[in-house]
C-alpha cells in the first residue's frame, strides 16, 4: 500500500465517522449522512484493493476499475448539483418572500407610525 | 386553453378586431379604485417624470424600489404616493407581486402594471383600465403589434415574435404580444394570480397563469415609446436566453 492510498483511506475513514456521528446526532440529515457513508466505504474499498474494483467493473461489462470510478463520481456529482440547485432555488424563494414581507411592513409602519404614549393619550383622552 | 369555469376566454383575437374606443377621460372613481404598480430599479433619472404623468389620473401609485444602487429610493420617497423598498434586488416579478399584495390589502379594485422607464403611454393605460372597469374583460394586456409598431427595433421585433411563437407551442396560448409590461387586472384576477418567478421570466409565468385561470383576457393596442433611454434599459439577446432558461427550469421544478 503506497502513501497516497493511506492518505485517501484515512481521509475517507474520517469522513465516514463524521457522517455516522452526524447522522446519529441529527446534525446532518439522515439521507445525506447515508450517502456520505456509502460513498466513503466504497471509496475505502476501492482504494485499498484497486484490483477488486477492476474485477467488479469487468462483471458489469466495464473494462477498467478506473472507468467505473469515473462513472460513479460523475453520477454522484450530478446528483449533488441537482440537490444543491433545488436547495438554492428554495432559499432564493424564501429570501424573496422575506424581502417582500419586510417591504410591506416598512411601508405600513411609515403610513401608520407607532404612536408615542403622549399621542395615544391625546387621541383617547386618557393621561399619558 | 380552458373554456370552463363560467368565463369566456378571449385569447385569440380575430385579425381585424376593431380598435376599442379610446376613452381619454376616465371616471375619477375608476381612477381612484385602480392602483398602479411600478417596479423600479436604478431609474432615478426617469421615475419622477413617469410618476408625475400618472398621478393626475391615478392617485394610488405604488412604486417599488427593487434594491436600486442609485438615488431611486430618495426620489421615490419624494414623489411616489406609496413607496416600497426591497432591501436587496429580487427582480421585477417579485416587485410586481409586492406591489400587488400591498394594493390588494388596501382595497384596490383593479391593479395595473406599468414600466418605470417611460415607455408606456397614459392614454393606453386609461383605455385598458376603462375596459376592465367596464366589464369588457378581467385582464387587459397591451399589444404593441396592434398599435403603432413602427418604432419597434428589428431585433426586438424578432425576439418578441419568437416569444409569441414559443408560448403558442409551449403553453397553447394565442396572444399577439406576450411580453408587454402594460397590464390591467381586476381585483379577482390579481388575487388569483401569484407571481413566483422573481426575475424577468415573470412575464411568461403570468401568461401561463392567465391561461390556467380561465379568466377573460383581451389585448388592447398600445404604443411603446422606444426612447434611447428605454432602449438602453431593455432586454438583450443574452437576457432573453436567460429568461428562457429560468422559465423552463421554473416549469420543470414546479
Amino acid at each position: 500500500m503506497n502513501a497516497f492510498q493511506i492518505i485517501l483511506i484515512a481521509t475517507l475513514g474520517i469522513l465516514a465517522v463524521f457522517a455516522l456521528v452526524g447522522g446519529l446526532r441529527r446534525s446532518i440529515g439522515r439521507p445525506a449522512a447515508m450517502l456520505i457513508l456509502i460513498v466513503s466505504i466504497v471509496g475505502i474499498l476501492a482504494a485499498a484493493d484497486p484490483d477488486r474494483t477492476t474485477r467488479f467493473a469487468q462483471k458489469l461489462g466495464i473494462n477498467r476499475g478506473t472507468d467505473l470510478i469515473v462513472y460513479l463520481v460523475t453520477l454522484v456529482v450530478f446528483q449533488g448539483f441537482v440537490v444543491f440547485y433545488l436547495r438554492l432555488r428554495k432559499v432564493r424563494r424564501e429570501l424573496t418572500l422575506l424581502v417582500r414581507h419586510v417591504a410591506i411592513l416598512e411601508a405600513s409602519s411609515r403610513n401608520n407610525p407607532a404612536r408615542t404614549p403622549e399621542d395615544a393619550a391625546e387621541s383617547d383622552g386618557s393621561d399619558p | 386553453m380552458s373554456l370552463d369555469s363560467g368565463y369566456v376566454v378571449m385569447m385569440k383575437r380575430p385579425p381585424h378586431t376593431p380598435t376599442p374606443d379610446v376613452k381619454p377621460d376616465l371616471d375619477p372613481a375608476v381612477g381612484d379604485g385602480t392602483w398602479i404598480i411600478i417596479p423600479v430599479f436604478n431609474e432615478a433619472a426617469a421615475i419622477r417624470e413617469v410618476i408625475g404623468s400618472i398621478t393626475p389620473c391615478f392617485k394610488n401609485v405604488v412604486a417599488i424600489d427593487d434594491g436600486s444602487s442609485d438615488r431611486t429610493w430618495e426620489v421615490l420617497q419624494d414623489c411616489a404616493p406609496h413607496a416600497l423598498r426591497h432591501f436587496v434586488n429580487r427582480g421585477q416579478g417579485a416587485a410586481l407581486q409586492t406591489g400587488t399584495d400591498f394594493a390588494l390589502a388596501r382595497g384596490a379594485r383593479r391593479i395595473a402594471h406599468f414600466d418605470a422607464d417611460g415607455q408606456h403611454r397614459l392614454e393606453d393605460l386609461k383605455t385598458m383600465v376603462a375596459g376592465v372597469a367596464g366589464g369588457e374583460c378581467d385582464i387587459a394586456l397591451g399589444d404593441r403589434f396592434a398599435g403603432d409598431a413602427s418604432e419597434i427595433p428589428t431585433t426586438r421585433w424578432l425576439l418578441l415574435r419568437a416569444a409569441v411563437l414559443f408560448h403558442r407551442v409551449a403553453s397553447g396560448v394565442r396572444l399577439n404580444d406576450v411580453h408587454n409590461g402594460l397590464r390591467v387586472l381586476s381585483r379577482e384576477a390579481a388575487s388569483s394570480i401569484e407571481i413566483t418567478a422573481d426575475r424577468m421570466a415573470h412575464a411568461s409565468e403570468i401568461i401561463d397563469l392567465i391561461a390556467r385561470s380561465g379568466l377573460r383576457v383581451r389585448e388592447y393596442p398600445v404604443t411603446i415609446r422606444y426612447s434611447e433611454y428605454a432602449r438602453a434599459k431593455g432586454q438583450r439577446w443574452s437576457g432573453s436566453f436567460r429568461i428562457l432558461i429560468h422559465y423552463l427550469v421554473g416549469r420543470m421544478a414546479g
